[in-house]
């Protein structure tokens, strides 16, 4: 049985093997929307192969079952969204935030969230072009960030359903997909816009203008706080006149629910980077990490499923066991991966992500449950990676790595995100305390000899 | 008119699967060997070499643009793998020369490593091609003989039928040997990238009685349906020839999507369209003989008839093109079923 096995990462087929051993009872007991016809989830990555992702088969996973019950819930997603609305719940797209309006949008009983943008993973996974080529058609060029998928997707219908109500922030966030929304206004979704500001350095503020910090220290003037509270009050009002619902005490419970998601995946991800063998592969902890964003839509299970990866990984930290060798070398990674083979491939040449920062700080910081609550989320927001300068994720990025005695810095730049391509060379250069290497992350099944020669050599340079 | 297809195939599957209506329904003639004389391949090679039956499937595509590629030649391949001989004629399908039981006890043969054994590892090869080709966009078929088929290929088929009369023991122990022959392919399949469908063209009422299709049949084909479910599969169940005295058994088998054949479609859409998709079921002897118009005419209304399904409906043949089937043909059938079934405003 799976209880048996050593902690390790282990291929397709070798999953489909161990899963011969999995009960049906278990596979039974795993389902959303506590649904016995469809919601089941549970399944091996080769079910997923079989339905078009074709990257899993040169994809390592961590073998342990709540991996696998991650796994068979997050590549559900696209199915779960078209049940949901099948079952009557509404969905509903929240576009370019981040990690704040899905909190809004889960106070209200029986509506879904979901980022149509996190959709730039489907092409890696399937190795395929469908989506970007059909997002070219559409007017959203090659030179765009691989966010443009979800103008596809929207075109297509194919990958979630017609949302009841789209909200899309613009403003300080990133200037292509704020490119990719307006395209989709313009193939025929309303849009409801939410204008994010920017996070100036302290030295623009004005003398005059009454500040507040984030816990990191970076400080914005207060009236952007009120600002945020009328955008966020917006999408109450119009999630309220789609549900009918008014009770502003159903936002408190989301707060704590999103807390408790958050709370978590913290010591998660502290369990994970402090152990002296790494406990959990990279590529599921990006996973675990991007949930924060909205719980994969269904936030009670994504919990749960959680809570069962906390306890993986803390029996493997209390035995000192882990899925990769006690030598490897701890490196930081900014900028999500995009492409989640390099995930695997750099723990293949003997690195171990310890830190990582991708952009969404927004969405890993607790919401503070003691203030008016479209307040608390207006504060939580203002930790937004990419709301400020820079310099100050600079900052962050240094102050984490001089923390966690890292060797190195890996950077992953998506080729045509335009502030991938503003920001990159700025970091790497700031960045002069340990070696740095940062890529160029090519359009799906694009990773060359070359990519993984140069992460090879970095990783040879660390070990040196 | 034939309107622009919006979805890729492989988009417009997912979506039947889940319940939903895709831009138009999937269109499916079950081009298997067809796909040889489309490639003017031999068509020995185009069952001995995975590689030429993905290519020759891709020529096939690339031909009709259709909405899947379907690995088989014929129903002998997990027979053979289990010890029957086939011969292999260079210009038609193999043909059952010895069923192995004629020469061996059950109890000596040993379960094949579809890796392997024999043309096994052949489709698993052309699966791993065509995935690696078109996997993205289209779905992988791969048509697999069901336990009672394969059964009857390793006996000497007239002894396999006295047998479910007078031996039926004996035919239990050869269905167990053939399902967990039939399991551990569809494990290697799915591991490529391929979605098993179970055909099962000898438990039709063409051949056994809907009485034996119960006892003998029936049971394996749900235990098989079970199995892939475990995956979360959906599982299409192929049976040919005549159905119609059985299609409320079929409907119990568990499978997804039911493919018939011989039978009154519009009866078919009453008695299982709550219960299942359907998949069916124009007449392929109309596609070898038949015109590009009468063909049109007929698929148009058969696609009318299919499109009431409640729960989703693919326009397909009832069983294979006819290898020799005139190009035009094939491609009216097509034309015809994409024109009128389109569901999307």
């Amino acid at each position: 049985m799976l209880n048996n096995l050593l902690p390790g990462k282990i291929t397709l087929r070798e999953w489909s093997e161990h899963f011969k051993d999995i009960d049906d009872e278990t596979i039974r007991r795993y389902r959303y929307y506590d649904n016995d016809t469809w919601g089941h989830y549970l399944q091996p990555p080769a079910t997923f192969l079989v339905y078009g992702a074709r990257e899993l088969k040169r994809l390592k996973f961590d073998n342990s079952l709540s991996s696998l019950r991650m796994w068979g819930f997050v590549f559900n997603e696209s199915e779960r969204l078209f049940r949901a609305r099948q079952a009557g719940k509404k969905v509903v797209a929240t576009m370019g935030d981040l990690g704040i309006v899905p909190v809004v949008v889960m106070a209200f009983p029986e509506c879904v969230p979901f980022y149509p943008e996190c959709i730039w993973w489907t092409p890696f996974f399937n190795e395929s072009n469908v989506l970007l080529d059909q997002a070219s058609e559409l007017g959203s060029p090659e030179a765009a960030c691989f966010s443009r998928a979800a103008l596809a997707a929207f075109y297509k219908k194919a990958y979630f359903p017609e949302p009841d109500i789209i909200f899309g922030s613009s403003g300080a966030t990133c200037d292509d997909f704020s490119g990719v929304m307006q395209l989709l206004e313009h193939i025929g979704n309303e849009i409801i816009w939410l204008e994010v500001p920017h996070r100036p350095l302290q030295k623009r503020h004005g003398s005059s203008s009454v500040t507040e910090k984030t816990s990191a220290g970076f400080e914005y003037p207060k009236r952007f706080i009120e600002y945020l509270i009328k955008e966020y009050r917006k999408v109450w009002i119009h999630m309220s006149r789609l549900t009918g619902v008014k009770d502003e005490a159903l936002l408190r419970d989301s707060i704590r629910k999103t807390n408790q998601l958050r709370s978590l995946v913290r010591r998660i991800k502290q369990l994970w980077s402090q152990a002296d063998i790494a406990p959990f592969p990279a590529m599921e902890m990006m996973t675990i990490e991007f949930g924060n964003l909205y719980g994969y839509g269904d936030i009670d299970e994504w919990l749960e499923i959680l809570r069962m990866i906390h306890d993986t990984i803390k029996n493997r930290v209390e035995k000192h066991t882990g899925v990769l060798p006690e030598s490897a070398i701890p490196i930081a990674w900014v900028s999500p991966a995009a492409d989640p083979y390099l995930l695997n491939f750099v723990e293949d040449v003997g690195l171990r992500v310890v830190i990582t920062e991708y952009v969404i700080n927004q969405a890993l910081v607790e919401i503070a449950e003691d203030r008016e609550p479209f307040e608390a989320l207006a504060n939580s927001f203002m930790h937004a990676s990419l709301i400020g300068s820079t310099s100050q994720r600079i900052q962050s990025i240094k102050e984490a790595v001089r923390a966690k005695k890292i060797k190195g810095v890996l950077i992953t730049n998506v080729l045509g995100g335009s502030h991938c391509a503003m920001e990159t060379r700025q970091i790497e250069q700031a960045l002069d305390e340990v070696p740095v290497l940062s890529l160029d992350v090519p359009p799906p099944f694009g990773i060359t000899e070359q990519i993984r020669t140069r992460i090879e050599a970095f990783s040879e340079i660390l070990r040196g | 008119m034939v309107r622009k297809d919006i979805l890729t195939s492989r988009e417009r599957f997912g979506l039947l699967v889940i319940d939903e209506r895709p831009d138009r329904c999937n269109v499916l003639p079950l081009i298997t060997s067809h796909a040889a004389d489309v490639a003017r391949v031999r068509m020995r090679d185009y069952y001995t070499s995975g590689t030429t039956m993905a290519k020759a499937q891709i020529s096939a595509l690339e031909e009709y643009r259709h909405d899947a590629i379907s690995f088989f030649s014929e129903v002998g391949i997990i027979a053979e793998a289990l010890g029957s001989v086939f011969e292999y004629p260079d210009h038609d399908l193999p043909v059952l020369k010895i069923p192995v039981l004629t020469q061996e006890k059950l109890s000596k043969i040993t379960l094949p490593d579809p890796a392997t054994t024999k043309r096994l590892p052949l489709y698993l090869e052309g699966i791993d091609f065509a995935n690696q080709a078109l996997g993205d966009r289209i779905p992988i078929l791969a048509y697999v003989p069901a336990p009672f088929t394969t059964g009857m290929m390793i006996s000497a088929p007239d002894t396999f039928l006295m047998q479910t009369i007078r031996e039926p023991d004996v035919i239990y122990d050869i269905m167990e040997l053939s399902l967990q022959a039939t399991i551990d392919f569809c494990d290697h399949i799915i591991n490529c990238g391929g979605l098993p469908v179970i055909v099962d063209p000898l438990a039709s009422s063409s051949v056994i009685s809907p009485r034996a299709y119960e006892k003998f049949a029936l049971p394996y084909e749900r235990r098989l349906v079970e199995y892939l479910h475990r995956y979360d599969l959906d599982i299409i169940l192929h049976i040919c020839g005549e159905t119609g005295p059985i299609l409320d058994l079929i409907s119990s088998s568990g499978a997804d999507l039911v493919s018939v054949d011989k039978v009154d479609f519009s009866v078919a859409v009453s008695k299982l369209s709550h219960q299942v998709r359907l998949v069916g079921n124009f007449d392929t002897s109309a596609i070898l003989f038949s015109s590009p118009n009468a063909i049109s005419m007929e698929v148009k209304n058969m696609v009318r008839t299919g499109m009431k399904a409640n729960r989703g409906y693919i326009a397909a043949t009832g069983c294979e093109v006819p290898i020799h089937s005139p190009k035009e043909n094939v491609q009216a059938f097509i034309s015809a079923a994409k024109e009128v079934g389109w569901y999307w405003d």
